[in-house]
């Protein structure tokens, strides 16, 4: 018991180092490069923001659909939702701090006069500020009490908090699809105030859920290798997970397509000044890449059954996945506030370890508060014997 | 030709799974197994191989893909150019969903016409062997007579333990159990 504490102290206390490094970098950057490191702080908000609200969208999931498969491990979707209120209110300060960095803020000009009201309306920055806070508050009520349930599920009997969470979930399920919708159009969409896609919610819809299962796996296997779900976290979980993540891979291609065939087809200045930019140049082999790590790469590599029941494959293939994220969200908001070079330097790595170090170490301290398994809940034993 | 079956009925898929075990433990084979539902972990307990009906899958769905793909092209570029919105004759976006279909269409034709032709499923083919209950309440194994080595007696005694209801020797005309 104390050497399994030990190992998962260690690796949080690493994870730890690493954010407080990265954010001292990111210090220095913002004298040295405001604009990119505003940017690389609203990818890592985002990142942090989605794959956490990722675990509550799946714990609700899974009880609407009332699957008893995921119980075992589903304390690492919980410790992942209990992320959610440190990293929002991070988006938040960041969305606060540079709000005048989306072109249609005030204090760049009348760039937008003459368009549709209700745009103007809706980019007036104290209600789009306002609005950021609502969805924030009402994602972490709903998910608190998702994962509070579960929680005092512990020290009970019955079905009692079961039937409480799966109607709580199909409420959560009801709020989180239009405000998740809106919020990517608030935080993502309006960097180009100009540009428009109907689709751009579910896209986003798609790569949240795609990071969110491959974040899940990487900290199940960590989990089980270093003890906590040795035993409990099985390789039925994790083929079930691999076929998840491979349906979802599929599906963020198909909506990818479904966004860049209709602007490609119809052809209209625009809607194509969004992919002129994005497919011109140096931004090309960037696009080609997105693809190939959110979808080529997955798509073959998890196809062969063995392969989504082997630990060190998922692993790396989750890896790929995770990386193919940050490249669509920074694929997303570069070349809008930074320019049309495309740059990856010590900023973009520093905001990549700040994600990672924040996000695992404020997951490993949210997961090592409570018991690794939820005992009270009346579908664990189903679960631990599960074969798919 | 004929084949002598021997099959021994369960009540419960646990006894089932516990007497394949027992049984390619001293090696006898096991033939098929018939059972009401999908019974987990049944085909790693009678020891079959993976099966390769995935391949097949995958095989068709890329024929169907990459061929259509090239036929898009022939026709779109090659035999009936139209311009279309001016674009290029050979917009591959505009191919892409036409690929999609067919790749799903022929991954999906090809499994399960696959899958009936390697268990010889064929329509107006006669049930052979009949088991009664077997798709209500009861589990068969089903075990051929191969050679005078095989022992009906000690095949009983084996799987006594197990709840064994019933032990029935048939002989079938051969293909009438799917192998």
């Amino acid at each position: 018991m104390k050497s399994r504490d030990h190992a998962l102290a260690l690796v949080s206390s690493r994870l730890g180092w690493l954010a407080i490094a990265s954010a001292i970098v990111l210090a220095v950057g913002g004298t040295m490069a405001p604009d990119r490191i505003w940017s690389n702080l609203l990818i890592v908000g985002v990142y942090a923001v989605t794959l956490a609200l990722g675990g509550a969208l799946f714990i609700a999931l899974t009880y609407v659909a009332n699957a008893s498969w995921n119980v075992a491990f589903r304390r690492v979707p919980e410790a992942m939702a209990v992320v959610l209120a440190p990293a929002g209110v991070g988006l938040l300060a960041v969305l606060a701090a540079r709000c005048q960095q989306y072109a249609w803020h005030p204090q760049n000009g009348e760039a937008d006069a003459g368009t549709f009201w209700f745009k103007e309306l809706w980019t007036n920055p104290t209600f789009w500020m306002i609005r950021a806070v609502a969805y924030i508050a009402i994602w972490l009520l709903l998910s608190r009490m998702l994962v509070a349930a579960s929680r005092r599920q512990d020290h009970s009997q019955g079905l009692g908090f079961t039937l409480f969470n799966r109607r709580l979930s199909a409420i959560f399920l009801l709020v989180y699809a239009p405000t998740f919708a809106l919020a990517s159009c608030d935080w993502l969409m309006l960097l180009d105030p100009m540009w428009f896609s109907t689709i751009f919610g579910v896209y986003n819809f798609a790569g949240m859920v795609e990071a969110t299962l491959a974040i899940m796996i990487i900290l199940s296997i960590i989990l089980r290798r270093r003890g906590p779900l040795r035993g409990i976290f099985t390789d039925d979980h994790l083929h079930d997970l691999g076929k998840l993540l491979l349906g979802f891979s599929c599906f963020w291609m198909y909506i990818w397509f479904s966004q860049y065939m209709l602007i490609w087809y119809t052809n209209m200045p625009e809607e194509t000044a969004y992919y002129l930019l994005r497919t011109g140049g140096p931004w090309g082999p960037l696009m080609i890449a997105n693809v190939a790590l959110n979808w080529i790469i997955p798509f073959f590599t998890l196809l062969p059954r063995p392969w989504k029941r082997n630990e060190s494959i998922m692993l790396k293939i989750a890896v790929i996945v995770l990386l193919g994220r940050w490249l669509d969200l920074y694929i997303m908001v570069f070349p809008a506030t930074v320019g049309t070079t495309p740059m990856v330097g010590i900023w973009e790595a520093a905001g990549g370890g700040l994600a990672v170090g924040l996000f695992g170490w404020l997951f490993f301290r949210a997961f090592t508060k409570v018991p690794a398994v939820p005992s009270g809940d009346p579908l664990l034993a189903e679960s631990l014997h599960y074969h798919c | 030709m004929s084949e002598r079956l021997l099959l021994a009925k369960f009540g419960h898929e646990d006894d089932l799974l516990a007497s394949c075990k027992e049984l390619r433990r001293h090696d006898y084979k096991i033939v098929d197994a018939f059972t009401p539902y999908a019974v987990h972990g049944l085909d790693r307990a009678m020891g079959l191989e993976p099966s390769r009906l995935t391949w097949v899958c995958f095989l068709c769905g890329m024929i169907g893909a990459i061929g259509m793909l090239i036929f898009e092209y022939w026709v779109g570029a090659i035999s009936w150019p139209v311009d279309v919105g001016g674009k290029p004759w050979n917009s591959l976006p505009s191919n892409v969903p036409v690929a999609f279909e067919t790749a799903v269409l022929l991954a999906g034709f090809g499994s399960v016409f696959a899958l009936f032709g390697v268990s010889r499923l064929y329509p107006g083919k006669a049930v052979r062997p009949e088991f009664d209950r077997v798709t209500d309440d009861r589990f068969i194994l089903v075990l051929a007579e191969t050679d005078a080595r095989f022992d009906p007696a000690e095949v009983k005694h084996l799987l006594r333990p197990f709840n064994l209801l019933e032990l029935e020797e048939r002989v079938v005309s051969a293909g009438g159990v799917p192998s």
